[in-house]
């Protein structure tokens, strides 16, 4: 029989963080499985070897170093400052995982200070955070939360020593390389230009005036679900674009708009080929796009 | 003697510092949290509409209830405006439905993180990863999803409404996730029916409860704690029934008499970036407890007559909810009526200017949002959090409730598993 390989030694530490991807791992429904391949040296909730008094006061080794939460210099935990303690774990950890925009980014805390606030490796777009030059063993899981599907699929990649393709600000592209318009249930209503006029239906697409994001954000909610069975699209909230560098943008629940035309392309799509292409979809006018999906709840 | 003790595995982390007599029992305690975020002054200038997308990322652990408190607050906004806000009851519905799962999950996560573990602890006997509370934490969020679009951090609620139309597809995977619930705390947390455990409440021999919260009163029994934990006996709810009450005196709560004190922060000298909440003046106890007090509910009642809030009333008042909270989610769910709108659009924000408050009974207590907006801009944004309530930190001659409640306690230790009786999170105490 062969034997069982070691766990991988993981710790995850906290920044300034309002800990909601400790909380979206917890819901990972196969947590039992992924613990029987790593073992937590610290972690902020689950029973560990370590706790931040032990973490401190002696550094120890990693596989996996999980970072929550935004870095800022003189930030503490257990009495030590963040300028000393991450790049201390980040030395002795094999690979690095900025967990969540803020971790990747500097998210929604950069905002109250954004001069000294980032993540680790990205200010904002700016390669400049503080493990910049380790950032080959990094791995950027943005995202507000970060889905708990994607830190397993790291963790199992890692564990079996495959490369993880990763894009220009080291997210997995297996993960980001799709856009959260990809897969979402209002592709149709897209495609023929038809918005939805208001809030609370399923029919209609959100980004010609409730500012929904999916076109231009780099992330698989609309495959691999929250909670396994939804996502913000699907209950028809506007994505926000949280796994993006730009997060959180102003004005999330309205689509800014030059000449009733949103003024932001979807991702990739030149401007006069969008506005032909609207223009004609425009034109149509399908009647089953115009109704209601189920008539009773009319 | 004076000691320091680093409180982890909250949401965040504390110190505690205490004051202790030779034998080392607890003379005086003071908490003090050392983060600080500042979401209000990340909320000031954005739209009034980003909040409902910034208010959540205060807490991880109860953002939802954060979304609820700044939609009520935009509504009452509108209101306040002249332009009333229709809810169908369908929305209404919706809303109460994940906001209780949001408590929900929250109360099992203190059950087997927090409590079980500490406790045990204590005793020697640290239990491990409790998987099954984890797994059922995340079947309850699955539910939520299912109208919110995700947990956490979901943005579904406007004024107006919700965002989502769910069919009878979710209704029906939403009420078989709750039966699963409902088994898991009959057959795991109690180990017992609920009526049974009615009756346990009421005759005060909650000591046999088979279930692995009768393992924790029992590690508590053995800890000597149970009757530990008294505090001022004050309570406060204000998000649903608003009712003050002390020394079993209720009265009608009025916010009006909420206020905010910093004369413990950094900004006045002081040692910690939390602000005290007081009603009246003085501090009150919200969540569970109090819920369940003002309420006058049975089990809760009788066993606040015998043993005052003590260790044994607060801890069972969080497993009571649990259940309340789940008869509750299914006769909503059972109830819907899907052909009603999910949302009535009210006037654009733009147009609106004034004064707004929105409050919440959250997990921990009565979260409230207050914001002043110009023509649907944030001007100010004010947010009191349920631990502000409780884990307020006064002066030696006016401890906070949590504060009091560890004062005469043996040992250290055991003030601090007293201290977590009251489901201590940081980073809302100071978002
Ligand atoms: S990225 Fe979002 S979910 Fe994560 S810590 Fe920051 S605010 Fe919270
Ligand atoms: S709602 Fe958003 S994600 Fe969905 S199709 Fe429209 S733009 Fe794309």
């Amino acid at each position: 029989m062969p034997s069982n390989p070691a766990k991988l030694k993981v710790i995850w530490l906290q920044g300034i963080t309002c800990n909601g991807n400790t909380h979206s791992f917890l819901n990972d429904p196969a947590l039992g499985t992924l613990l029987e391949t790593i073992e937590f040296i610290h972690h902020p909730l689950l029973p560990c070897q370590k706790t931040l008094k032990d973490l401190v006061k002696k550094v120890p080794k990693s596989d996996v170093l999980i970072f929550e939460g935004a870095y800022s210099a003189p930030f503490e935990r257990a009495g030590v400052e963040m300028r000393t303690l991450l790049p201390a774990l980040a030395h002795k950890a094999k690979h690095i995982i900025s967990m969540g925009s803020c971790a990747s980014f500097g998210g929604i805390f950069k905002e109250n200070d954004p001069e000294h606030i980032s993540g680790i490796v990205f200010d904002k777009e700016n390669g400049s955070g503080p493990l910049k030059a380790m950032q080959e063993k990094v791995i950027t899981l943005s995202g507000c939360p970060a889905h708990p599907k994607w830190l397993s699929f790291v963790i199992d990649m890692i564990s079996a020593g495959r490369e993880i393709l990763v894009d220009e600000f080291r997210r997995p592209k297996e993960l980001y390389a799709y856009l959260v318009h990809n897969g979402c249930l209002r592709n149709e209503y897209f495609e023929w230009k038809v918005d939805s006029e208001r809030f609370g239906t399923k029919e209609g697409c959100l980004f010609y005036a409730q500012g929904c994001q999916g076109p231009y954000t780099h992330g698989s909610c609309n495959k691999i679900l929250w909670n396994d069975v939804s996502s913000k699209t699907r209950s028809g909230t506007p994505c926000v674009g949280c796994t993006e560098p730009a997060f959180p943008k102003r004005d999330l629940f309205t689509t800014k708009t030059y000449m009733s035309i949103p003024s932001e392309m979807p991702l990739g799509i030149p401007k006069r080929s969008y506005l032909a292409l609207a223009g004609a979809a425009k034109s149509f006018h399908i009647k089953r796009l115009e109704e209601r999906l189920i008539d009773d709840h009319a | 003697m004076i000691t320091h003790e680093l409180i982890e595995r909250i949401e965040g982390e504390a110190v505690l510092d205490f004051q202790t007599d030779k034998s080392g029992r607890v003379q005086e305690a003071a908490i003090r949290f050392l983060h600080f975020r500042g979401i209000e002054a990340i909320l000031e200038g954005r739209n009034a509409l980003d909040s409902l997308v910034i208010a959540p990322r205060v807490c991880g652990i109860c953002g939802h209830s954060h979304l609820i408190a700044a939609v009520r607050m935009l509504e009452s906004l509108y209101e306040n405006a002249g332009y009333p806000v229709t809810l169908t009851p369908k929305a209404h519905a919706l809303r109460e439905i994940t906001l209780s799962c949001e408590l929900i999950q929250n109360h099992i996560k203190w059950l087997y993180l927090v409590m079980l573990h500490e406790s045990g602890k204590l005793l020697g006997e640290e239990p491990p990863v409790a998987l099954k509370a984890l797994y059922v934490t995340s079947q309850v969020n699955q539910l939520c999803a299912l109208f919110s679009g995700q947990w956490p951090h979901s943005s579904y609620a406007l004024p107006g409404g919700v965002t989502c139309d769910p069919t009878h597809i979710e209704v029906m995977q939403a009420l078989k996730i709750l039966s699963e619930v409902e088994r898991f705390i009959e057959d795991e947390v109690l180990g017992c029916g609920t009526e049974l455990f009615e009756s346990h409440m009421k005759n005060d021999t909650l000591g046999t409860l088979k279930g692995d919260f009768g393992t924790l009163l029992r590690n508590f029994e053995r800890l000597e704690l149970l009757d530990s934990g008294k505090s001022h006996g004050r309570f406060l709810v204000l998000g649903n029934e608003r009712i003050a009450m002390a020394f079993d005196v209720r009265s009608n709560a009025q916010p009006d008499l909420v206020s905010e004190d910093a004369s413990q922060t950094f900004e006045n000298g002081g040692k910690t970036y939390a602000k005290n909440a007081l009603y009246n003046g003085e501090f009150y106890e919200g969540g569970p407890l109090a819920r369940a007090l003002v309420q006058e509910r049975a089990g809760i009642s009788d066993l606040y007559r015998i043993h005052g809030d003590s260790a044994v009333t607060r801890l069972c008042a969080r497993v009571e909810e649990m259940v309340l909270l789940c008869a509750q989610v299914r006769q909503l769910l059972t109830s819907l009526d899907l052909s009603q709108r999910s949302f009535i659009p009210p006037a654009s924000i733009e147009t609106i200017s004034g004064s707004g408050i929105g409050i919440v009974e959250a997990p921990r207590g009565s979260l409230i949002h207050k914001a002043r907006i110009e023509k649907g801009r944030i001007m100010e944004y004010s947010i009191i959090t349920p631990t502000q309530w409780n884990l307020g930190n006064g002066p030696s001659d006016n401890p906070g409730t949590a504060q009091k409640a560890m004062i005469g306690v043996e040992s250290i230790a055991k003030a601090s598993l007293i201290f977590r009786t009251f489901d201590v999170c940081s980073v809302c105490t100071t978002h």
